[in-house]
């Protein structure tokens, strides 16, 4: 009997021995809800093709809290190898130094890969000349209106205005005729004002966006800013504009077009087939169309929002392999169609975009296609690129913090003027703390 | 020694309270030890890298129009909380603890609210008072023709506030008030009744004065859930906003050191509400002390 418990006893201690040829390679992301069980499904797919390898995924929270628990799992020496990062986090999690730069452990014959990102999408993530992290979830903003109200104001619903001055007009048409409470509404969000310089062709930051260099100066107070306060603080004066009251609200911005108190809502276009459906459900006809831009500019195009995937470093060569070999399955051509169908997010490879185009997927679902033809529009230069700035978060807050003053009545002169001194001290700070 | 004498070894009580030494060490008194160190350095990524640097956290703290807003924001906040939570509290428990019918019913409703979770309390309140599909601003149109902006100004988004955490917190003072206008002497009462007392008298001269042990006690406890607890309401509801007007501490400390990764700067913040509510608590106490009346 005692023989047999310790024959038991020692199979045991083997087995997990036997298991663990598989390697094991963890992934922590940042989508909640059906998004969660989506990537599951995506990750299990993974799994039984390749059985050499294990991925587990994890759910982390917001993208705030999948980067602060990768940060403390590395100071712990045990870092998740996969972690999904937000693009304004990019310059944050360089400066980390805890992760490696992908693009370098690439193998050769999977090389081709990088090079089929769509031009927006390389440009914004490759930085330095270089795939720093793979390119995942993207989106930009759009404009979403309800083609009933326009109906109702005498707009004509199959054009939605494109610049502020004809946002404007249609909002003076929606308040004569009555057709909705509120003319317009999007999120209290610093993301807006990013979008609105790049499409003026304006940078946010010094050296080039501090994609040349280092950026050491944050420019708040600019002609393209001033351009985009006062229009904004007009529309807030007149009524037109609405939101929650409360900075970064997308639930609060969305509320308010859904429930038909603003003809006009401007968002993400991750959040396409969302309206799409809640649009079917409240029984009003949905259209979209290009962010409106500043008159008398130039349309530049705007910045890739979203995420991308990190690999951490100081793992086994073995695990490094097999993270790649996910990364790169995971973000492969059919994959991006599979995500782009679930989500609205972006297809990010050109190959993905073909195989879309061959399904008549853009003619079939035009809602996507404002979005994508937006996207690919976009002029590759510094400001389209987007700013690289270590503390992004907080300079977001600062911005946000000028417009509601301006709001409350702060001539907008003296609330810029104040912001980009806050700023520059933001970065400074920053650039000190990481010895710069 | 006889005071021992349920203990045969001198050692057992010790090792019986052992655990929750190592309790408070590892959960409280090393974590506020590393708090006051950190609020001495610039620290990136939660500690990744650290730079001595003194007290320039404090100066920044000191002389930052930035954090005297957060100052003045957590005084008026805590001030108006700890007021209407505990004017409310007394007010309600004193119409409850009368003798009328269904009074454990009422009871039961007015101590709801403590029972909800702040987060839950806070997304209540964020659809009441959503400005434009909000129920509060439905009624108001349709009865006064208004709208006000509620989150969106700075005095009103405070105002909302401040009511999301008295809301929340008066069940609690509700449950201890009753308490202790339940355990007052019977005899007091009733001899100024006899002789001739109004029942604005009889309150305020006696039945006050005799809760005022319990009126201690909330007051320190109302204080620190206006300085520590309130923090789920200002996420929710404003993150802090209008430009800034409903930033208090307990929120800025958050913002800075999960979002803004100033885990320096965080710490010195920790350490200002921990000496500042260390000085209020000592205060409270020796004011406490010549005003509370104990025992009939």
């Amino acid at each position: 009997m005692k023989r047999l418990i310790v024959v038991l006893g020692l199979a045991a201690l083997a087995w997990p021995a036997f298991a663990a040829k598989k390697v094991e390679i963890t992934f922590w992301h940042a989508f909640g809800g059906g998004r969660t069980a989506f990537i599951q499904r995506m990750v299990d797919d993974f799994n039984y093709t390749h059985p050499g390898i294990q991925v587990k995924v994890e759910y982390k929270g917001s993208y705030r809290d999948t980067l602060n628990a990768a940060i403390l799992a590395a100071r712990q020496g045990n870092p998740p190898h996969i972690v999904q990062i937000f693009e304004v986090g990019s310059q944050l999690a360089l400066d980390s130094g805890i992760f490696v730069p992908i693009e370098d452990y690439v193998p050769a014959e999977l090389k081709f890969q990088l090079a089929d990102y769509i031009k927006p999408v390389a440009n914004y993530y490759r930085i330095k000349g270089k795939f720093n992290s793979i390119p995942w979830n993207s989106s930009n903003p759009i404009l979403y209106y309800n083609k009933d109200i326009f109906k109702k104001a005498g707009l004509d619903p199959e054009n939605p205005p494109k610049t502020f001055g004809e946002v404007m007009k249609a909002c003076e048409k929606i308040e004569a005729t009555k057709a909705a409470p509120k003319c317009i509404t999007w999120p209290l969000h610093s993301w807006f004002v990013e979008q609105w310089i790049a499409e003026q062709g304006a940078l946010l930051a010094n050296n080039e966006n501090g994609r040349a260099a280092r950026a050491t100066n944050v420019y708040i107070d600019s002609e393209a800013m001033r351009r985009i306060v006062k229009w904004w603080k007009e529309m807030y004066d007149k009524g037109y504009y609405a939101y929650s009251g409360k900075p970064e609200d997308w639930d609060g911005a969305n509320q308010i077009f859904v429930s038909q108190q603003a003809a006009m809502l401007i968002t993400s276009t991750s959040d396409v087939t969302f309206h799409q459906n809640a649009a079917f459900e409240n029984g009003y006809h949905l259209g979209t169309g290009f962010l409106p831009i500043p008159d008398g500019v130039e349309r530049n195009g705007t910045v890739v929002g979203g995420a991308s995937l990190w690999l951490t470093k100081g793992h086994p060569d073995a695990e490094m392999k097999a993270a790649l070999t996910f990364l790169l399955w995971f973000t492969n051509t059919e994959n991006m169609v599979r995500w782009h169908k679930g989500t609205g997010y972006f297809p990010v490879l050109n190959t993905s975009v073909k195989v879309l185009d061959w399904e008549h997927w853009f003619t079939r679902n035009p809602a996507y296609k404002a979005a994508f033809d937006q996207l690919l529009q976009s002029k590759a230069n510094r400001a389209t690129q987007g700013a690289l700035l270590g503390p992004f978060p907080e300079i977001r807050t600062i911005i946000e913090n000028m417009i509601q003053a301006v709001f409350q009545g702060k001539p907008i002169d003296q609330a810029l003027k104040e912001a980009d001194a806050q700023a520059d001290k933001a970065l400074r700070d920053y650039n000190a703390s990481v010895g710069q | 020694m006889e005071t021992h004498a349920a203990y045969k070894s001198r050692w057992l009580p010790w090792i019986l309270l052992l655990p929750t030494f190592v309790i408070l060490l590892v959960f409280l008194y090393y974590p506020t030890l590393e708090t006051f160190r950190l609020s001495l350095y610039r620290v990136a990524f939660l500690g990744l890298r650290k730079t001595f640097v003194g007290l320039a956290n404090y100066r920044e703290l000191l002389t930052s129009p930035v954090y005297h807003q957060v100052f003045l924001n957590t005084a008026i906040y805590s001030f108006l909380v700890v007021f209407f939570s505990m004017a409310i509290g007394l007010f309600l428990s004193v119409l409850a603890n009368q003798r009328i019918s269904g009074r454990s019913f009422y009871r039961l409703l007015l101590i709801w609210p403590y029972a909800l979770s702040p987060a839950v309390a806070g997304a209540i309140f964020l659809f009441l008072f959503n400005p434009q599909a909000g129920i509060v601003n439905y009624f108001l149109q349709a009865f006064f023709k208004i709208q006000p902006d509620w989150l969106g100004q700075p005095r009103l988004a405070l105002g909302v506030l401040v009511a999301a955490a008295v809301w929340k917190n008066v069940g609690y003072n509700v449950v201890f008030y009753i308490a202790g206008l339940q355990n007052l002497p019977g005899d007091v009462l009733e001899a100024a009744l006899i002789d001739g007392a109004t029942p604005w008298q009889r309150f305020w001269r006696i039945t006050f004065p005799l809760l005022s042990p319990m009126t201690f006690f909330l007051f320190v406890m109302n204080t620190i859930y206006a300085f520590f607890d309130t923090f789920p309401f200002v996420d929710l509801l404003t993150q802090g906003g209008p430009n800034g007007a409903t930033n208090i501490l307990i929120f800025s400390i958050y913002r800075d050191g999960f979002r803004f990764l100033k885990t320096g700067m965080a710490a010195a913040e920790s350490v200002v509400l921990f000496v500042g509510v260390v000085l209020l608590t000592i205060l409270q106490f020796r004011l406490g002390e010549r005003r509370v009346h104990y025992g009939g």
